[in-house]
């Protein structure tokens, strides 16, 4: 392989980190604190390494060169050696004591050859191999080059050392407008500290990055908060919140999905959920549908649509908004550190390690946690706007029917909660019971569906049936919308069964009187759906019925355990 | 004697190494030159002489059957000293093929590293070749030449080292060392006096060396110097004595 020294005529600290790579590498090496492996943007002075020291060719570094090299120092400082390199000595003696001869050997003969030279060609040699090792057995506290961990890019078994890899294992080097200083340079991490993930007060530079794309904004922590913070204000937050979620969903444990898919279907999905998303029929349908068997790319469709909408809404009115204005305003940028030698070096001695990556982790899921419970429920029913396919939202249908009309019965603030997961536990066999049951009164049988009201339930199932009968309404989507109506029925508990098969046949009483009921703040004559005529007057009569102010999202298909309460 | 013999040898062929490694290693800088190419060639051409006879004599001498067993735990050590220096030898070999290559020296410009040296090296090849001044013979597209001898040679030199894993079954991690930690800061370490045609160094390690071990220099000194004090004054005192009697 020729060597091929690339002339660049860039910026200096284009310069500086080309030059960084080289001498981190070995290719040349500094003359004076020769353990710093660092280009100084000074007069000190550098010197190129002989071939044979380069790691071009990748030849393998043994460490019988290395304890010849420690046994020839050895020499040289008449016993005394480096803390390090004492323990090197000591390692290498106990592990290749077979060698040992050899290797005393061999390091008094190279130390002979060596002094046959003139003393200035012996000053370069010594340190030429001096700067050999340590880019390849580095000194406790620097960083090596050498050590490329898991952003090796590079084929073990290649020969070349491609300008690609190198520039992988210099990623540290290439903040190349580190405000204040580099601290990989300078060991002073004022840059870090100012660029932490939840600062109060970000850097300008930062700030200016959330400009460029919307996927910059919500990919930087402080970004989003912001973001998060402007869409409160507009009573938007809930799509931030659902596209959240869906992050969680994707990248969270396998374990935890079918609750987070649930969760985030009585949050943000369902019908009267507290922080409903407005999302197109189509892709509601698809979404429900997937629900049925979780996974974790179910809400992939409803996310992008959210983050589509985000994007081409939101985002723009955040760019203009007063708060992004105040954020810019005040943020800030530091001035560039001009550090002595003697402030370097004392900057060396002072590094300390960062927080540990435990409690980091901790502080997160507290401030997890602190969001999570200050959710403002945005959604206000006056303000969404319903959707032609009502009927498919209840998801338990297997064939959304495209054609039922919105004229479901549906109680304003009742929302059906059968979760479309559970639903799937046996989902056929309930598809076949429901067209059974649309012939006769059958809500159904119990085990397999939501929870069936009581002989109110029955009897205004037997009128919705008769309607639906009458519009050609498949059996599946009239009963979901029977569901939300169980609730109306306090005091006739027998009926309400879980979904789950497990269930104890008889609900609690406790359970029935809290039955579908929402905390939501909303009047009763409030309708986020439109609702037929026909029906307002049962509306009312189970309005008024079902008890107006603070309610509860239960689903149906959650364990029945007397401490189990919320859903 | 064989053994004695051996030793010898091998000092040789360790020095040679040594010297040769410290040849390849002025390659493709401000050193390197025709006369260094021509070193180089017959450093190494040296170099395989003296490997070639310590393994003859070494593998005869592991062979006899009728070796007591501290000789052939001797011997086994002398083996492992023996196919250390040639792993070395293959190796630098090996890297000054390679750098031979991607340094040529019969290019109208030459591209050699600056690295800062700019004396010669031919006061180590003169020691690897025992000999009081090199003289340079060869023709002047020695660099080209050499390339294709040497890598002939490292074929060979590989296939000699492949033979000897087969034939001669010594478990080097079996060998124990003779030397401990720290013997390089002794000096007459040599496996034994070598005296092929060396040159004798003046040592010129510095008489501390010879004491054994820095750190106990200083200790030392200090106590002979102590003894050498308390015995004047007491020679002072006996006098004294002598010359209060005699008034």
């Amino acid at each position: 392989s020729s060597v091929k020294l690339l002339l660049v005529s860039l910026l200096s600290s284009e310069a500086r980190n080309f030059g960084s790579m080289l001498v981190a590498l070995g290719y040349i090496y500094p003359l004076q604190d020769h353990k710093r492996l660092v280009i100084k943007p000074d007069a000190s002075l550098y010197r190129f390494q002989t071939p044979y020291f380069w790691p071009t060719q990748q030849w393998p570094v043994e460490d019988t060169d290395y304890a010849i090299y420690l046994a020839k120092r050895n020499i040289r400082k008449k016993g005394i050696l480096e803390l390090h390199e004492q323990e090197h000595y000591n390692r290498l003696h106990k592990w290749m004591n077979h060698k040992w001869d050899f290797i005393v050997m061999q390091a008094k003969e190279q130390y002979r050859a060596a002094k046959e030279r003139k003393k200035p060609d012996r000053v370069v040699f010594e340190c030429q191999e001096r700067a050999y090792w340590v880019v390849h057995r580095p000194p406790p506290g620097t960083v090596s080059a050498m050590d490329y961990g898991l952003d090796r890019r590079i084929d073990p078994n290649t020969v070349e050392v491609t300008g690609e890899s190198l520039c992988d294992l210099f990623k540290y080097n290439s903040c190349q407008s580190c405000l204040p200083s580099n601290p990989w340079l300078t060991d002073d991490a004022t840059y870090w500290t100012l660029n932490m993930p939840n600062v109060e007060i970000p850097t300008k530079m930062r700030v200016e990055r959330w400009t460029f794309s919307f996927g910059e904004l919500l990919s930087d922590p402080r970004g989003r908060n912001d973001f998060r913070l402007f869409l409160k204000k507009e009573f938007s937050g809930e799509n931030l919140a659902f596209w959240e979620s869906c992050e969680d969903l994707k990248w969270g444990t396998a374990a935890t999905m079918r609750e987070k898919a649930e969760q985030i279907y009585k949050t943000f999905l369902a019908r009267g959920a507290p922080r409903w998303i407005n999302i197109d029929g189509k892709t509601m349908e698809v979404t429900v549908k997937g629900l049925k068997h979780p996974h974790r790319y179910v809400l992939d469709a409803a996310q992008t649509h959210i983050y589509m909408l985000m994007k081409k809404d939101s985002y723009g009115r955040y760019m203009k908004s007063p708060v992004f204005k105040e954020t810019t305003k005040k943020a800030i940028c530091p001035e560039e550190h001009k550090f002595s030698d003697n402030q370097l070096e004392q900057n060396a001695r002072n590094r300390r390690p960062s927080l540990s990556p435990i409690i980091l982790r901790q502080m997160e899921e507290e401030q997890k946690a602190k969001m999570a419970a200050n959710v403002d429920i945005t959604q206000l029913c006056r303000f969404t706007t319903p959707v032609p396919h009502l009927a498919v939202y209840s998801g338990i249908s297997d064939f959304p029917s495209a054609t039922a009309s919105p004229s479901l019965p549906f109680l304003a603030h009742t929302p059906a909660c059968p979760s479309p997961i559970s639903v799937a536990l046996d989902s056929t066999s309930a598809s076949e019971r429901r067209v059974e049951a649309s012939e006769g009164e059958g809500e159904g049988n119990p085990a397999a569906r939501g929870p069936v009201g009581g002989n109110v339930s029955r009897s205004r199932m037997a009128l919705s049936l008769r309607r639906l009968l009458k519009r050609g309404c498949t059996p599946s989507t009239m009963f979901a919308s029977l569901s939300p109506k169980c609730h109306s029925a306090a005091g006739t508990s027998s009926r309400i069964q879980p979904i789950s098969p497990n269930q104890p046949s008889q609900a609690p009483p406790r359970r029935i009187a809290n039955f579908f009921q929402i905390k939501v703040d909303i009047p009763p004559e409030c309708r986020i759906y439109p609702i037929e005529s026909e029906d307002e007057e049962e509306e009312n009569r189970a309005a008024s019925r079902g008890g107006v102010g603070a309610k509860e999202i239960i689903c149906p298909w959650e364990s029945l355990t007397p401490q189990n309460g919320t859903g | 004697m064989g053994k004695e013999e051996c030793k010898t040898m091998l000092d040789a062929l360790n020095k040679v190494t040594a010297c040769y490694r410290h040849l390849v290693i002025a390659l493709g800088s401000t050193s390197d030159s025709q006369n260094l190419r021509e070193e180089l060639k017959r450093t190494r051409k040296k170099a395989q002489e003296l490997a070639v006879a310590n393994r003859t004599k070494l593998t005869s001498l592991l062979k006899d059957k009728t070796i007591t067993k501290e000789d052939r735990a001797e011997y086994e050590r002398l083996w492992v000293l023996f196919s250390s220096s040639m792993e070395l030898l293959e190796v630098d070999m090996k890297r000054s093929l390679e750098i031979g290559q991607d340094f040529p020296l019969k290019v109208p410009t030459r591209h050699l590293i600056q690295t800062g040296m700019t004396g010669s090296t031919t006061t180590v090849a003169a020691r690897a070749m025992s000999v009081q001044n090199m003289k340079y013979e060869a023709d002047s597209n020695i660099d080209t030449a050499d390339l294709r001898d040497l890598q002939s040679e490292i074929s060979q030199v590989t296939q000699m080292m492949e033979e000897m894993e087969m034939k001669v079954q010594v478990a080097p991690w079996a060998v124990e060392a003779k030397q401990e930690a720290g013997a390089e800061l002794k000096s007459n370490m040599s496996v034994g006096n070598s005296s092929v045609g060396v040159i004798s160094i003046c040592e010129e390690e510095p008489k501390e060396e010879e004491g054994g071990g820095g750190s106990r220099d200083p200790g030392f000194a200090s106590i002979c110097a102590v003894l050498v004090f308390f015995v004047i004054v007491t020679v002072a005192v006996v006098l004294g004595y002598l010359v209060v009697n005699m008034s």
